[in-house]
């Protein structure tokens, strides 16, 4: 039985790219949150817009596929998970936004 | 249940041991006594009545609240007395009340303590043979314990030494009476000496006053002890016609003794000394006199405590005994000092006379060699021994006329009238035939003679008479100092001069000595030489005749090589007076070489000893026997065989026996292998003179007293004197008349033997000593013994002295112990002014020996040196006696005080060990398994970890016969035993090189006797106690408790596992546990039973209507019907663990405590009612309450709190307080703190049930090592710390630090080995929380290098958490972590 976690991508009304994740991301499925960040991130053009609002439980698996896209993706996280970011030095890389 | 009423044979029969005391004990009231009757006896009692009855050692015990009196046959026949059988079974502190204040705080002691007591010596008084007696005992008490552990009495094993001690003091006044009569000079100080000493030993002699009595037979008082001057019992005269006197002096006059009652009015106030009261009763001893009345009385105060028996009679007697010998040796002192001033006046004004008409000897000495020489011609065919006797007077008469001639000669010389007539002679035939005159004695000494003396260029003057005796007297005197090589004469012309050169191979001249050899009387010390003849003027004289001649003499030397004399002659006649000058005449030599020849041969060896069969007839004169009859050996040391020989003839003619020998060193030695009755010296002798032999003499112990009488050819005071400074006792000058020498032989023999006497009674009296005397001077060297020392210790008296380190010191090597204690002794010995010691020594024979040894240091009075004198007996007996029964006594102890097989084996061990001193104990039990049980007093010890060797050695001993003891030569010894589970091969191993004696073999078999007995008796106990145990354990409660919980037992009564209170916990059928604590009246067996049946029916109705209060009246119905049940109180709750929520419902028991994390503490007193039974049938209320998140709740008996004079409420705020400094302490923890921290003084005295929880309970998970469960494990983990109130935030960082923990679990321990487990465990306290996961796999590679994706992980953990701590192992790694709780 793999986590629960449901991926969503989609484009805001402003046209910015928008991976909306929901559930809890750990080693069991942490490749898969990777593929949907591989596939929705792009080298140019306004950086991708990963939404954690819903995410419960995120560990260093999750935070490892997040880290190599740090230039190109910008955060909302709720505040469970801000200071888990801020620890890991991903909040320095890249934007976090309050959710 | 103790068992002991199963064991037959510890039945009634407890008193059958022994058939002296036993019947007596057993006629003791004892169903009256508070004891009560011997069947009801705990096995503890029991037990020691039994070693102590069985022991044949003195031993009495006290037992129980009145410490009730038992004892054994030894200890009746010892010490009891009258006492018998009163005694028995009495209080202790009645059977010896009179020395209770003595002993009681001992026993009191003992009693508080437990531990043992050791007094050595310790005097008592006690009232035991109708008076208060003087004893004395060397005791130990040791503590007895009853069957649960408790002190309840003692056991005394006891030696009396009132005899030794007594006869000790005694002996030691009687030797310090003693202690040397030289030192005693006057009557005075040899009363004065006497008197110090009685004074030392005021145990016996509280007081003592010594009279001597007056010519009118009036007595006056001289010396007095322990009584002022003055005293009215004292007075300083007493007057034989008054009859009122305070002492009888009619009956002492005549030699009685007197036994005399002090209860006249001059008795009132006598000095109490070193005693509480008083003396009683004097006895009054004459001070005896050989033939003769008293010389006066002794008075000695009698000790009061001691009765006046035989042997106290015998101490008084010879004590005076010493003070009359010392007045007899006083008198006769005084009387040869006056004797021997007379003798040296006589001796100066002879010498005088001697000397001057020493000239007219020369008439007479003709008179006598003319007759002997004409006599001589006519007895050629007369009998020998008149030959031989004519050689003897002409061989002294040549001498004689010798030495007259050789002072003439000075004297002449000094006068100036010595008259020279030179004449021209052919000097090299003149020399070369005075040395042929040598030849003979020269060679029959073996010495080469070689004479070179080739003719001069011219002939020289000489006075041929002179001439001879220079060339004689250089000859004589090399012959004299040369013991092998040559002796050489040479003559040649040197320079105008004829040279002489007269050279030896002898013992040659030390440089320093060189210019006085010329000196007149001068002779050189200790040189060795042929002869200690001689008068020092031989070769003066030649220097003086050699000036005559106008030549010059100088001798060169060089030590052990040779002495050259050169004298030089000038040729021609300038150097010599006209007048002197005579013509060639016929100058001959040899009329006066004969007598320097003759002398020259009686220094060499021959058959010239007559001495067997010189049978001489009686001398004409006073020669009387002596008057003792005895007759005396007299030993002579002269170096002329003339004088030997003679002298020995003239003492065998009367009567004595004599042995003769040639010099001092010889004498040394006789008179050291048997000592004479009279020593008969030269002074002038070879190897060792006779004032040195003299000195020698002295300073043995042996032979300082033996009388010495020098003889010396050299008249004068000062020669007297020094030989009379030396030591000698009396001094003749030669020649002698025989009469006076027999006269003096005679009266030195009596003088001594009279002098000696005290020395010969002390001599005596030490041999007769039972103990072992010894003097040692101030290094130890032991240099005199007895008889009792020889016997005990094998080593004689010939071969004193013996220095340290004495051989019989034991082995430093094979026993360094015991020559430890020696050595420890020994600096005691030398160290200290007095003492005692206890050692072991090894007898001639090489056996083992212990000896008591007790000594004193004195003042040898003539050498001031410290000396040291002593006594020892042989105590092996005792001491194996001894130490038998104190082991025999300790293992009873050991034995009877085990909880069960194994403790007493160890117990058993370690006394073995203690007793051995060894390194280690070792037994093995061969029984069914297949490997054998070892124990050892190293608890670490396996039979797979025994060496080869001492496995074989151990199994080889199991088929040994039981009981019979196995001893290597050095390293220790092994016996079988039966074992409850099969034969015990038990090894004392002792380690170093230290033997096992016989008697260490003896006593391990007896014990080993007792350990099988008493292991059997163990076992069985054991086995019924494990059983006890077993049903115990079953009824006290749950074997698991349920996650979270913690519990304390302590029964009030040992050894009992339980008691009447109970806890419990049961799991419901809905997941909600019942909690259980309950109290029910009374401790001990009784109260388990009931408590066993209350928590078994308590616990079945929780499980059928999980109701607290619903149980509680179920509970009281039941109760109701239950003996002993009635009044029990219960706490009985329903707890929910997953909330927190507690239903509850008390029956009279103390209030649960809840302890909030924040410190706040609430009792959960709801719901409370009557205890059990009180009245069925009434409602009980019931309450709920909430334990809060990380909250600590406690149940407990009243045995935790309840303390005398205090209030329940205060004891409850101390557990309360407790639980709150524990609240953040693991709960398993916290109970130990709990219970130790109330504690009372002395332990708990009522049982304690202790029950506490810590809600919410720790959280277990096991799942597998799968990352697809890391979900559920979450959701477990989230739940468990909502339960714990934590805040979100706080919560989602445990979470996330645990789920790194658990990942790394996964890639890191289970990567390479699939189906492993992991482990979370996570439990809270008041503020804090842990965590643990483990994995059960194997990091393949720890030094790989680290995954920056995992390391980030680990960095998360570390940020999240307050503590992260990895423990790598082999079975697995396990990660902690400790995180703060946020409030």
């Amino acid at each position: 039985m793999s986590t629960a976690l449901t991926l969503t991508t989609g484009s805001r009304p402003d046209g910015s790219r928008v991976l909306t994740v929901v559930g809890e991301i750990d080693m069991s499925n942490a490749a898969s949150f990777a593929d949907a960040l591989n596939d929705a991130v792009r080298p140019d053009g306004e950086p991708l817009v990963v939404d954690l609002t819903g995410v419960e439980y995120l560990d260093s698996a999750g935070l490892a596929a997040l880290f190599p896209h740090a230039e190109r993706i910008a955060l909302i996280a709720g505040p469970l998970l801000e200071p888990l970011l801020t620890i890991s030095g991903l909040a320095d890389l890249t934007t976090v936004k309050s959710g | 249940m103790t068992g002991a009423d199963t064991d037959p044979r510890t039945r009634a029969d407890v008193f059958a041991v022994d058939g002296e005391i036993g019947p007596d004990l057993a006629r003791v009231d004892w169903p009256a006594h508070p004891l009560g009757p011997p069947d009801g006896w705990p096995q503890s009692l029991r037990t020691a009545v039994r070693i102590l009855l069985s022991s044949r050692f003195p031993m009495w015990m006290a037992w129980g609240p009145e410490l009730t009196f038992f004892c054994n046959a030894a200890y009746r026949r010892d010490t009891l007395g009258r006492k018998y059988p009163w005694a028995l079974g009495r209080r202790a502190d009645e059977v010896w009340a009179e020395i209770w204040d003595d002993i009681g705080p001992r026993i009191d002691t003992v009693l508080r303590t437990g531990e043992a007591t050791w007094d050595e010596g310790l005097l008592l008084f006690l009232e035991r043979a109708g008076y208060r007696e003087e004893t004395y005992h060397t005791f130990s008490y040791s503590p007895l314990r009853d069957d649960d552990g408790t002190l309840v009495g003692m056991l005394c094993v006891v030696s009396e030494d009132t005899e030794r001690m007594i006869g000790e003091r005694r002996m030691a006044t009687l030797r310090d009476l003693g202690s040397d009569p030289s030192v005693v000079r006057t009557e005075r100080e040899t009363l004065a000496f006497a008197s110090r000493q009685l004074a030392r030993n005021q145990q016996d002699l509280p007081f003592t006053l010594t009279y001597l009595f007056g010519d009118d037979g009036d007595a006056r008082l001289v010396e007095a002890t322990g009584l002022a001057a003055g005293h009215p019992a004292a007075p300083a005269a007493l007057s034989r016609a008054d009859l009122t006197s305070v002492w009888p002096l009619r009956a002492l006059t005549e030699g009685e003794t007197v036994r005399v009652p002090l209860d006249g009015p001059a008795f009132a106030d006598l000095p109490q000394g070193v005693w509480p009261d008083p003396p009683t009763e004097a006895l009054l001893v004459p001070l005896r006199q050989q033939g003769a009345a008293p010389y006066g009385f002794l008075v000695a105060g009698l000790n009061r405590y001691r009765a006046l028996d035989d042997g106290y009679r015998g101490f008084v007697e010879l004590a005076a005994g010493h003070v009359a010998t010392g007045i007899a040796s006083a008198r006769t002192y005084q009387a040869q000092q006056r004797r021997a001033e007379e003798l040296a006046e006589l001796d100066r004004a002879k010498t005088a006379f001697f000397s001057n008409i020493s000239h007219e000897f020369r008439t007479p000495l003709t008179l006598i060699m003319g007759p002997v020489d004409e006599l001589r011609g006519r007895m050629q065919d007369a009998d020998p021994r008149i030959r031989e006797e004519l050689e003897v007077i002409r061989r002294n008469g040549l001498r004689l006329g010798r030495l007259v001639n050789s002072l003439l000669d000075f004297s002449r010389l000094e006068a100036g009238r010595m008259q020279a007539r030179f004449e021209p002679v052919d000097l090299a035939a003149v020399t070369a035939d005075l040395a042929s005159v040598f030849r003979s004695a020269i060679e029959r000494a073996g010495l080469t003679f070689e004479v070179d003396c080739p003719p001069l260029p011219g002939a020289v003057h000489i006075d041929p008479g002179m001439w001879e005796k220079v060339v004689l007297n250089l000859l004589s005197n090399a012959l004299k100092f040369t013991f092998d090589g040559s002796v050489r004469v040479e003559l040649r012309a040197e320079d105008g001069q004829a040279v002489l050169r007269v050279s030896d191979t002898g013992i040659g001249v030390a440089a320093d000595e060189i210019p006085r050899l010329f000196e007149r009387f001068h002779r050189i010390e200790n040189a060795r030489s042929r002869s200690g003849e001689g008068s020092g003027i031989g070769l003066a004289l030649v220097q003086e005749l050699v000036g005559l001649h106008g030549g010059t003499i100088t001798a060169s030397s060089t030590v052990r090589q040779g002495t050259c004399f050169t004298v030089r002659l000038p040729f021609g006649v300038a150097h010599l007076p006209a007048d002197a000058l005579a013509p060639a005449g016929t100058g001959r030599a040899a009329a006066s070489a004969e007598p320097f020849v003759q002398e020259a041969l009686r220094w060499l060896p021959g058959d010239h000893s007559d001495l067997d069969q010189g049978d001489m007839a009686p001398v004409d004169g006073p020669v009387t026997a002596l008057r003792d009859g005895a007759p005396a050996r007299v030993l002579v040391a002269d170096d002329n065989a003339d004088m030997r020989e003679y002298l020995t003839r003239l003492l065998r003619s009367a009567g004595h026996r004599v042995e003769a020998v040639a010099d001092g060193r010889a004498a040394l030695e006789a008179a050291r292998t048997r000592t004479p009755d009279l020593v008969v010296s030269d002074v002038m002798m070879p190897r060792l003179d006779g004032l040195q032999l003299v000195a020698a003499l002295r300073t043995d112990p042996r032979t300082a007293g033996t009388p010495v009488l020098l003889l010396s050819a050299r008249a004068g005071q000062e020669a007297s004197i020094e030989g009379l400074e030396a030591g000698a006792d009396d001094y003749l000058v030669k020649p002698f008349p025989a009469a006076e020498l027999l006269a003096r032989v005679r009266a030195n023999v009596e003088l001594a033997r009279l002098r000696n006497h005290h020395a010969r009674w002390r001599t005596a009296l030490v041999d007769s000593l039972q103990e072992a005397f010894f003097v040692c001077d101030e290094d130890g060297a032991v240099v005199e013994i007895n008889a009792a020392f020889t016997d005990i210790l094998g080593y004689g008296p010939e071969g004193l002295p013996y220095p340290p380190v004495q051989p019989w010191w034991p082995d430093p090597q094979a026993e360094p112990e015991a020559h430890r204690q020696v050595a420890a002794a020994f600096s005691v010995l030398i160290g200290q002014n007095q003492g005692t010691y206890t050692v072991p020594v090894t007898h001639r024979n090489g056996h083992r020996l212990w000896i008591a040894a007790s000594f004193n240091q004195v003042d040898d009075p003539d050498t001031g040196r410290r000396m040291i004198v002593g006594t020892f007996r042989d105590v092996t007996a005792e001491h194996y006696a001894v130490q038998r029964e104190t082991a025999l006594a300790g293992l009873g102890m050991r034995l009877s005080q085990a909880e069960d097989l194994p403790d007493a084996l160890h117990g058993v061990l370690d006394e073995l060990r203690k007793l051995w001193r060894a390194t280690g104990v070792v037994t093995a039990v061969f029984g069914d398994d297949p490997t054998p049980t070892v124990t050892a007093t190293d608890a670490a010890l396996r039979w797979e970890s025994l060496p080869d060797a001492r496995r074989q050695a151990l199994v080889a001993l199991r088929d040994t016969p039981l009981l019979t003891p196995v001893a290597t030569r050095t390293h220790g010894a092994g016996i079988a035993v039966e074992h409850p589970d099969g034969t015990m091969a038990l090894w004392i191993d002792l380690g170093e090189k230290r033997p096992f004696t016989e008697q260490d073999q003896t006593l391990l078999a007896l014990l080993a006797g007792h350990i099988g007995q008493g292991l059997h008796r163990v076992h069985q106990i054991d086995q019924q106690r494990e059983t006890a145990l077993a049903l115990q354990r079953a009824i006290l409660g749950p074997a698991q408790l349920p996650a979270g919980f913690a519990v304390r037992y302590s029964p009030a009564t040992l050894p009992l596992k339980v008691g009447g209170d109970w806890y419990d916990t049961v799991g419901l059928p809905d997941g909600r546990i019942g909690i259980v604590v309950g109290d029910c009246v009374g401790h001990g067996l009784r109260a388990a039973t009931v408590m066993g049946q209350l928590r078994s029916a308590c616990r079945a109705l929780l499980l059928q209507d999980a109701s607290p209060g619903q149980t509680l009246m179920a509970l009281d119905r039941f109760a109701a019907l239950l003996p002993g049940a009635s009044c029990a109180t219960v706490f009985c709750g329903v707890l929910d663990p997953a909330t927190g929520r507690l239903r509850y419902s008390s029956a009279g028991h103390p209030p649960a405590i809840v302890v909030h994390p924040d410190g706040t503490s609430q009792l959960l007193e709801q719901g409370r009612s009557r205890p059990l039974a009180v009245r069925p049938g009434l409602e009980r209320p019931e309450a709920e309450t909430a334990v809060p998140a990380r909250a600590t709740l406690m149940l407990y008996t009243d045995g935790l709190v309840e303390r005398r004079r205090q209030p329940l409420t205060v004891g409850i705020a101390h557990a309360t307080a407790a639980i709150r400094r524990g609240r953040g302490t693991p709960v398993e923890d916290l109970a130990t703190e709990v219970m130790d921290q109330l504690t009372p003084e002395g332990g708990y005295d009522d049982d304690v049930a202790v029950l506490l929880y810590r809600h919410p309970g720790p959280l277990e998970l096991d799942f597998p090592a799968e990352s697809s469960r890391l979900a559920e494990v979450r959701t477990a983990l989230r739940g468990w710390l909502d339960r714990c109130g934590l805040a979100p935030a706080n919560a989602y960082n445990v979470l996330v630090a645990a789920g790194e923990a658990c990942a790394n679990a996964i890639e890191h321990g289970h990567r390479d080995s699939p189906g492993g487990r992991i482990r979370l465990r996570a439990a809270a306290t008041a503020d804090a929380l842990r965590l643990s996961v483990t994995d059960t796999g194997h990091w393949r590679d720890q030094a790989r290098p680290a995954d920056p994706h995992r390391g980030r992980g680990l960095v998360l953990m570390r940020a999240l958490m307050d503590s992260i701590t990895v423990t790598p192992g082999a079975t697995g790694t396990t990660v902690d972590m400790q995180a703060r709780i946020i409030r």
